[in-house]
């Protein structure tokens, strides 16, 4: 799991015009007490149901955090696997992780290092 | 870990369920209950019974079922349980996607009424 200031790091890469706010509040506060995080990657492999899987169990270890993943302007909760697989998340395409809350950026890391790992 | 038994006409269907939701919802229990006491096309109050036991770490077991009389056999074995009942619960719940969502669920350590809930949430979940 990539530790939360590299996600800090990769998510300014990523989006550092339009989430100044957000990577102001990054460097400010301790990655626990994070408020928001987010970061966008392109799929290595299709998101169905094992991933799926990973990132709602894994999202259930950040229980005080709200995790989402956005695809083609479709928005899923996390912790739902069905939500997740609703998505209909292909490989090639764009997913923004977004987490609000207590560990916002150790969450967006945990779904981030899922969702890019090449494996299945 | 909240423990979940699937209760199937048909024991290829309950084996494969449960099989489907223990590889994506790694460490979850599930525990078929498929079948006829001769393996027949239908459901056995005593095969939901051992399913259960099976099931039962001690955190609660959900059941879900397919269709019709797998919901009236599960009720008449809740109704003869002589423990605390309110650790075994029925869902109302799509079959396979209750499953794989209570699975996923159950796996994290939630506890009953959370796996209940994934497990009811499934029937408004569009497939894509």
């Amino acid at each position: 799991m990539p530790a939360s200031s590299e996600a800090a790091r990769a998510g300014g890469a990523d989006a550092a015009t339009e989430h100044t706010a957000t990577e102001h509040a990054a460097r400010e506060q301790t990655a626990t007490e994070q408020a928001a995080a987010e970061q966008v990657v392109v799929l290595p492999k299709h998101l169905h149901a094992r991933p799926a899987g990973q990132v709602a169990q894994a999202a259930a270890r950040y229980p005080d955090t709200r995790i989402e993943l956005v695809a083609d302007g479709r928005t899923a909760d996390a912790r739902s696997i069905l939500a997740v697989m609703g998505l209909g998340a292909v490989a090639g395409s764009e997913v923004r992780v977004r987490a609000t809350g207590a560990e916002g950026l150790a969450a967006t890391a945990t779904v981030v290092a899922i969702l890019t790992s090449a494996e299945e | 870990m909240v423990g979940i038994v699937l209760i199937s006409h048909s024991p290829g269907l309950a084996e494969g369920a449960a099989e489907l939701v223990g590889q994506i919802a790694g460490g979850a229990r599930v525990v078929a209950a498929g079948g006829t006491e001769d393996g027949q096309l239908g459901t056995s109050t005593r095969r939901i019974r051992d399913a259960i036991a099976k099931a039962d770490q001690g955190s609660g077991v959900l059941l879900i079922p397919d269709l019709g009389s797998a919901v009236l056999s599960a009720r008449s074995v809740l109704a003869d349980l002589d423990e605390d009942t309110s650790r075994i619960v029925l869902a109302d719940a799509p079959f396979i996607e209750g499953a794989v969502s209570a699975g996923v669920v159950a796996s994290t350590g939630a506890d009953l009424a959370a796996v209940l809930q994934a497990a009811v949430e499934a029937r408004d979940a569009r497939k894509f």
